[in-house]
């Protein structure tokens, strides 16, 4: 700790920390255009100018180290001098074109022209002016307006990992742009929008609606991911306008993914639903909420087997709703309740944890040294969890990855087995081969039998050594290979692997709330009974519900052809039905095909309630936007149905109140926020039954990243990215030439009976003899199981 | 003394003729009344009437939906809605005063960057309903199309001062 | 006594080959440091001496520099020659690169081992094509004959260099920009501290010097640092390179000793063309403020008493300007090259300098204002000291130099929409 002085007042300030850092600490305000706080420092737009006595020259403040005993003056005529000439020279060149720039309000540049600049200007020239550059469907660009800070271009570079912007020319013809004409496709690119100070990037969703001071904000939490970042959803009217990151050190930093950013245009969909809906001989007719609701609860009532009732929930809905729902269920005597939509294997399920988490915080996993992922594509999947393991790996941490496509990653991969996944299986059994050869505790049974016959290289010596040898490492199950049909077994190895090599076994899980979900109980296979504690039911798990033909469903929140694993089975088990109630706040022709009575509820920014992220950090925050139409939050239907079952116990008062009793049965304090990290370690038990490996094509389906729930599949600004256009089938180009197909021809995608038409594209990141078709989106509605065998017919 | 003087003048209605005198002189002097209305009180060329919004020669309106006279009324008595329009520009979608609200201080028209909302001379307008003093985008703009002339020779006027 | 140092081999036929430089004793301070096992303390202790101070413009003490660098310190370090001659009226580095190449090689051997840096690099301006090719094919013959590569002449010390050619920019003559260059990216200045010696090519410590500083150290080993300095004055040790440009009879490169009387020079250069009047001169570079010709007779060439007479010797070019020159239009052409040469990093300069230069261009086109002459010193004043780099400095100061001694011309082309002595002024 050194002292230094700033404008006379005594601060205490950290050895190595600039001077700005050290006057924001205390309070001391410093005009600045290029510093922030988590980008480097390039002290190019001196604005930061201050007085330190002995400088011979001003110095800025954002570069300056602070050093003990400096004496610093930030308002002395000397350092208003500098930071008045800086203002002026950043003028000169701005347009005067405040009345229509969407900055215009919160434009950093226009606050500090109030305190630093002119009121007259002497510079006579004509102005400098930039062609703007079309940079894609989220960013619009003004450059004339850019004051060259470059945090645009260190963001790329440091954050995204990505250099699609740069700085080109120079003097005063320096412009920022793409060099050559090319959008910016990063899956955290909206965040420039945010750090510019300026008008030069802005929303083009949403351009020119409203001003900043007609916004309200609404501290909110992000909901299309596990991570829970925090956001900042601000709205006029009720509506939301934009969304901006709210910085949280220990989970998002200053940034949210452009999932978080732009989804909310969904909201605004023409397909929301706002009234009840009855279907009577085949016709949908509008119902006031009583009638709509005693007509679903009687019909239920009538079903007089109540485990013919099979009720799936979408994972991104509320605890509150999540913890209302399972309630219900078992308030009527139905166990077959399940939020995990997309796995098929089911094997070991009562091994689960907790709630399948990180078992560290969010922050933490920037501080591994060594990560292996098994089946994830995190950066798209989870985008600021790929922010994180990207700092790490800046740090120097070793990340491997076994997956059945060689995903683009934005940072130095250290090991890479891209593999079918009917193939996985064995590749995870050669790393606990080596796990097990490295390490001296003993191996469990059947395990040394297992991995007796695997051939191991160096390169999974080198991937396990580098996992040992890390103090902190960490084995990450994503939700690829949560949905694989070997899942159970390749989780137990994985966990071994972990057990093996001193790391942390982590999940990263799909939805915005899967550890909302497990700790509410919204599981077929086990039940809160007391403070804390489970046991187990026997209900039915997803796959078996729709497999097993009920007689009723309930579908939360939920479009069963795009969120499922196999949707076909799952639109003909609703065929087959008695009756079928939706709860969703989207109508569509598929809803009302498979619904008897469709229930309007409001999506999450439109409700109260509590997300809990795969950290286990608890966070519930308020109603932002108006519901649209008659649509109400979701526990308060609960809340009500509940009472016309005649179920005790449901009297709430608020959303408040469920929580507190969901904290209260798992034996949390109220006030704390944060579940235990569970551990997630697994008692050795490999199912057996393996699915063979097979010659057959396979197929591999990712939940592609603006197709996770339905409110971002119908935000439309999304939907236009790169990253959106996923409607074909990826072969590499092996497959390619055996099967005699080329690049963007069209073939039907036959799986068991069922067709889809979708065009080839050839890419050589998909592993052999299999196609990569993801998941969620329109042509996959009419497919089978996401990793089924799949046959390409020429069309 | 003081109090004989006071007798006396009370007597003879001293006061009563003092009052009576001021309402003699008005009696013969020049009349100032206006006979509102066949005659009319001259205007300043600052008047500040019924609203009107502009355009530029070429027909585009100036209104830019820069909210700046949405923020500044301090009668709330205007909304904007504003919208990114075909070709780019940032437009009103809407454009409403509400003249039962307003106060007519003028501070929109000094707030406009673009002299698109002004204040007339017009003051002899009326509305049969209530929803007839709303003024929308079309009223303001047929106002400000047929007054331009006025509008644009009283900001001309005004223009040395501003 | 001329041409002792770094055109020691100008004499000869084809001066630049190996052949030529060993004749006049090339190579010999290397092999004897090296052989002798001269502690590097003590050549630095020769530099010291010497009082040579660096030629690419700033004048920072040679020996002084050297000290600074981590030399006991393990790991990478690196020796770069700045050849990026951009300075307008500068071309003494590109002679020495066409006449004298393995002086300089010889030079930065000598100071990798000062410094402990086992390679070398020199960033070689973008425009120098021919002095690039000449220095590559130095360093060629050096490296066959085993001047350069390991264990040189027996000893356990290792050196190789590398020419860099440079994109053609002016900013990249500034040390830290020339570092980026050389590692491939956009030629902007790097904020100070961390300085070079520090944290430099590579994020390694980094010693840059320039070329004509390199290339006097080879005889500064041989002969002594006191034999060096007696060429000069104390604090101004040695002979030095002048770029005469301008309305001289003979321009071009001289050799000189510090501390000759500019009145000298200009003799050696044949006087003044054409029979004109000598009106003002840049002593050191475009960046250096001019200086009027009455009160430049009375100078010496060197550091200080150029610096006592308002300006400062620079990188040693001195620019000529008669009595028929314009200086409004001799100050818009630096203004519009400086505007060029902006890296545009840093806002005071990026902005400022576009600014100078079109008020310039204003008022040579008689379109100035009352209020310009003013405006332009205080646009000058508000970039000098707030720039990342010199280069700020570089193009505020001739301003400054300009409107001190010629207000009165720039007063002339406002009020009277022309010009008081160039071509119209009649």
């Amino acid at each position: 700790m050194v002292t230094i002085e700033i404008n006379g007042q005594q601060v205490e300030a950290e050895q190595g920390q600039m001077l700005i850092e050290a006057a924001d600490k205390a309070g001391i305000a410093i005009p600045r255009f290029c510093y922030h706080k988590n980008l480097s420092i390039s002290a190019s737009c001196r604005m930061c100018l201050v007085e330190v006595e002995k400088a011979p020259k001003p110095m800025p403040a954002c570069a300056t180290p602070v050093a003990d005993g400096m004496v610093v003056n930030t308002k002395s005529t000397y350092a208003l001098a500098a930071q008045k000439s800086v203002m002026e020279f950043l003028l000169i060149n701005h347009p005067l074109d405040c009345p229509v720039c969407d900055q215009g309000g919160e434009c950093d540049l226009q606050e500090f022209s109030i305190g630093y600049g002119s009121d007259k200007s002497q510079y006579a020239e004509i102005k400098r002016v930039v062609k703007d550059k079309d940079i894609g469907p989220l960013i619009a660009t003004e450059l004339t307006r850019c004051i060259h800070c470059t945090r645009c271009v260190r963001f790329g570079q440091e954050i995204a990992g990505m250099r699609e912007l740069g700085a080109t020319g120079r003097g005063d013809w320096m412009e920022i742009g793409t060099y050559i004409e090319k959008s910016i496709d990063s899956e955290l690119s909206g965040n420039i929008i945010d750090l510019c100070p300026v008008g030069a990037l802005t929303s083009k969703v949403s351009r020119f609606t409203y001003r900043v001071w007609e916004l309200a904000n609404n501290d909110s939490i992000s909901a299309h991911d596990c991570i829970g970042s925090n956001c900042n959803a601000q709205t006029k009217n009720g509506e939301i306008k934009r969304v901006i990151s709210r910085q949280n050190d220990s989970i998002n930093d200053a940034w949210i993914s452009d999932r978080d950013r732009y989804s909310f245009e969904g909201l605004q969909s023409d397909d929301r639903l706002t009234k009840p809906m009855i279907k009577k001989d085949g016709a949908w007719t509008e119902a006031s909420w009583d009638d709509a609701l005693q007509f679903a609860v009687n019909s239920l009532k009538d079903i007089k087997d109540k485990s013919q009732i099979g009720t799936v929930c979408s994972p991104s809905v509320t605890t509150e709703e999540m913890y209302l729902l399972q309630k219900v269920m078992r308030g009527i005597g139905s166990n077959n309740i399940d939020h995990r939509l997309r796995q098929s294997d089911f094997r070991g399920q009562d091994q689960d944890p907790l709630f399948p988490g990180l078992g560290m915080s969010v922050a933490d996993v920037a501080a591994q040294q060594a990560a292996i992922l098994i089946g994830s594509n995190v950066r798209k999947e989870q985008p600021i969890m790929g922010h994180q393991l990207r700092q790490a790996s800046l740090k120097g941490a070793k990340i491997s990855f076994v997956n059945p496509v060689s995903f683009d990653a934005n940072f130095n991969v250290a090991h890479e087995f891209t593999i079918a996944p009917s193939q996985m299986f064995k590749e995870l059994k050669v790393l606990a081969k080596v796990a097990l050869e490295n390490s001296s505790a003993g191996a469990p049974e059947g395990l040394a039998a297992l991995v007796s016959s695997v051939k191991v290289t160096d390169e999974h010596k080198q991937c396990i050594a580098e996992l040992s040898d890390a103090d902190n490492s960490m084995v990450i199950l994503g939700t690829i290979v949560q949905a694989m049909p070997n899942y159970s077994a390749m989780r137990i190895l994985a966990s071994y692997i972990a057990d093996a090599s001193n790391s942390t076994l982590s999940y990263l899980t799909p939805g915005a709330n899967t550890s909302g979900a497990y700790l509410s109980g919204l599981l077929p296979n086990r039940t809160q009974v007391a403070q804390g504690e489970f046991a187990n039911t026997d209900g039915l798990d997803t796959q078996a519900m729709f497999a097993q033909k009920l007689k009723a469903y309930i579908l939360y929140g939920i479009e069963v052809e795009r969120d499922l694993d196999n949707p076909v089975q799952a639109s003909q088990a609703l065929d087959n039905a008695d009756f079928v109630v939706s709860l969703s706040a989207f109508v569509t022709d598929a809803i009302k095909a498979g619904s008897d009575v469709i229930l309007p509820i409001s999506t999450i920014t439109e409700s109260s309630g509590t997300l809990i992220n795969v950290a286990g950090i608890w966070q519930s925050f308020n109603a932002v936007s108006k519901a649209k139409g008659l649509s109400k939050p979701g526990w308060k239907v609960l809340r009500v149905m509940g009472n016309l079952f005649n179920i005790d116990g449901f009297d709430y008062q608020s959303s408040e109140d469920v929580i507190n009793e969901l904290k209260s049965a798992l034996a949390l304090e109220n006030s704390q926020s944060e579940t235990s990290r569970a551990t997630n370690q697994l008692v050795w038990d490999c199912p057996e039954n393996i699915s063979a490996q097979t010659t057959d094509i396979q197929r591999i389906a990712e939940l592609s990243i603006y197709n996770v729930d339905a409110v971002t599949r119908r935000a439309t600004a999304l939907q236009k990215t790169q990253d959106a256009q996923v409607d074909v089938a990826k072969i590499n180009s092996a497959l390619a030439k055996k099967l005699k197909l080329e690049d963007a021809q069209a073939v039907t995608a036959k799986q068991a009976d069922n067709t889809a038409q979708v065009t080839i594209s050839i890419d050589n990141k998909i592993t052999d003899n299999c196609v990569y078709l993801s998941a969620g989106n329109v042509a996959a509605s009419s497919l089978g199981g996401g990793f089924d065998t799949i046959e390409l017919i020429p069309a | 003394m003081k109090q004989l003087t006071q007798f006396f003048n009370s007597l003879f209605l001293a006061e009563l003729f003092k009052g009576l005198s001021v309402t003699g002189r008005y009696l013969f002097k020049k009349k100032i009344t206006v006979q509102y209305p066949e005659e009319k009180t001259p205007q300043s060329y600052r008047f500040r009437g019924l609203h009107a919004q502009r355009r530029y020669a070429n027909g585009e309106e100036r209104c830019i939906a820069c909210k700046l006279c949405e923020a500044i009324c301090p009668a709330l008595a205007i909304s904007i809605e504003s919208e990114e329009r075909e070709d780019g520009s940032r437009r009103t979608k809407s454009y409403d005063i509400d003249l039962t609200k307003c106060i007519f201080c003028g501070f929109c028209e000094e707030s406009c960057p673009v002299d698109a909302i002004v204040e007339t001379r017009i003051f002899e307008y009326h509305g049969e309903e209530k929803s007839d003093l709303y003024m929308t985008k079309e009223k303001l703009l047929a106002v400000g199309d047929k007054y331009e002339e006025q509008i644009a020779a009283d900001r001309a006027e005004d223009a040395s001062y501003r | 006594m001329a041409n002792e140092v770094c055109f020691r081999t100008l004499h000869l036929d084809e001066p630049w080959t190996l052949e030529s430089y060993l004749s006049v004793g090339g190579y010999q301070s290397l092999k004897k440091i090296l052989t002798e096992k001269i502690p590097a303390e003590d050549i630095i202790e020769q530099v010291k001496t010497s009082a040579l101070r660096g030629r690419g413009g700033a004048g920072f003490p040679t020996g002084l520099k050297w000290s600074f660098m981590p030399r006991q310190s393990e790991g990478q370090k690196y020796i770069v020659c700045n050849s990026d001659e951009g300075e307008p009226g500068t071309c003494k580095d590109r002679d020495i690169l066409r006449y004298n190449p393995h002086q300089l090689i010889e030079g930065m051997a000598i100071a990798g081992y000062c410094i402990g840096a086992d390679t070398g690099y020199n960033y070689i301006r973008g425009e120098f094509w021919e002095p690039y090719s000449r220095f590559d094919n130095a360093l060629k013959e050096a490296r066959e004959a085993g001047y350069l590569g390991d264990k040189l002449f027996g000893s356990d010390f290792n050196f190789d260099a590398h020419s860099h050619l440079g994109g053609g920019a002016y900013i990249c003559g500034e040390e830290t920009a020339l570092l980026e260059s050389i590692e491939g990216k956009k030629g902007q200045p790097r904020f100070k501290p961390p300085f070079p010696a520090g944290f430099g090519l590579y994020g390694k410590p980094t010693t840059i010097n320039n070329t004509e500083t390199l290339a006097s150290i080879p005889v500064i080993v041989e002969k002594g640092g006191q034999w060096f300095l007696e060429h000069g004055k104390p604090n101004n040790g040695g002979t030095k390179l002048f770029s005469v440009s301008g309305n001289v009879n003979r321009p071009g490169n001289y050799e000189i000793d510090m501390g000759t009387p500019f009145s000298e020079l200009l003799e050696m250069c044949g006087g003044m063309k054409d029979g004109y009047k000598l009106k003002a001169v840049i002593p050191g570079g475009s960046s250096s403020p001019v200086i009027p010709g009455d009160q430049m007779m009375d100078v010496t060439m060197d550091y200080d008493s150029i610096q006592a007479a308002g300006s400062m010797l620079g990188s040693g070019a001195v620019i000529i300007l008669n009595d028929k020159v314009c200086m409004v239009n001799a100050l818009a052409r630096l203004s519009h090259f400086y505007q060029e040469e902006s890296c545009g990093q840093c806002t005071p300069c990026r902005e400022g300098t576009g600014w100078l230069s079109h008020i310039m261009h204003r008022i040579e086109h008689g379109h100035g204002k009352q209020e310009d002459i003013d405006l332009l010193d205080k646009v000058a004043g508000d970039i000098m000291g707030r720039t990342i780099c010199a280069l700020g400095e570089a193009a505020s100061m001739p301003v400054k130099g300009f409107l001190k001694h010629y207000r009165d011309e720039f007063q002339y082309h406002i009020d009277h929409k022309k010009c008081m002595v160039g071509p119209g002024s009649k």
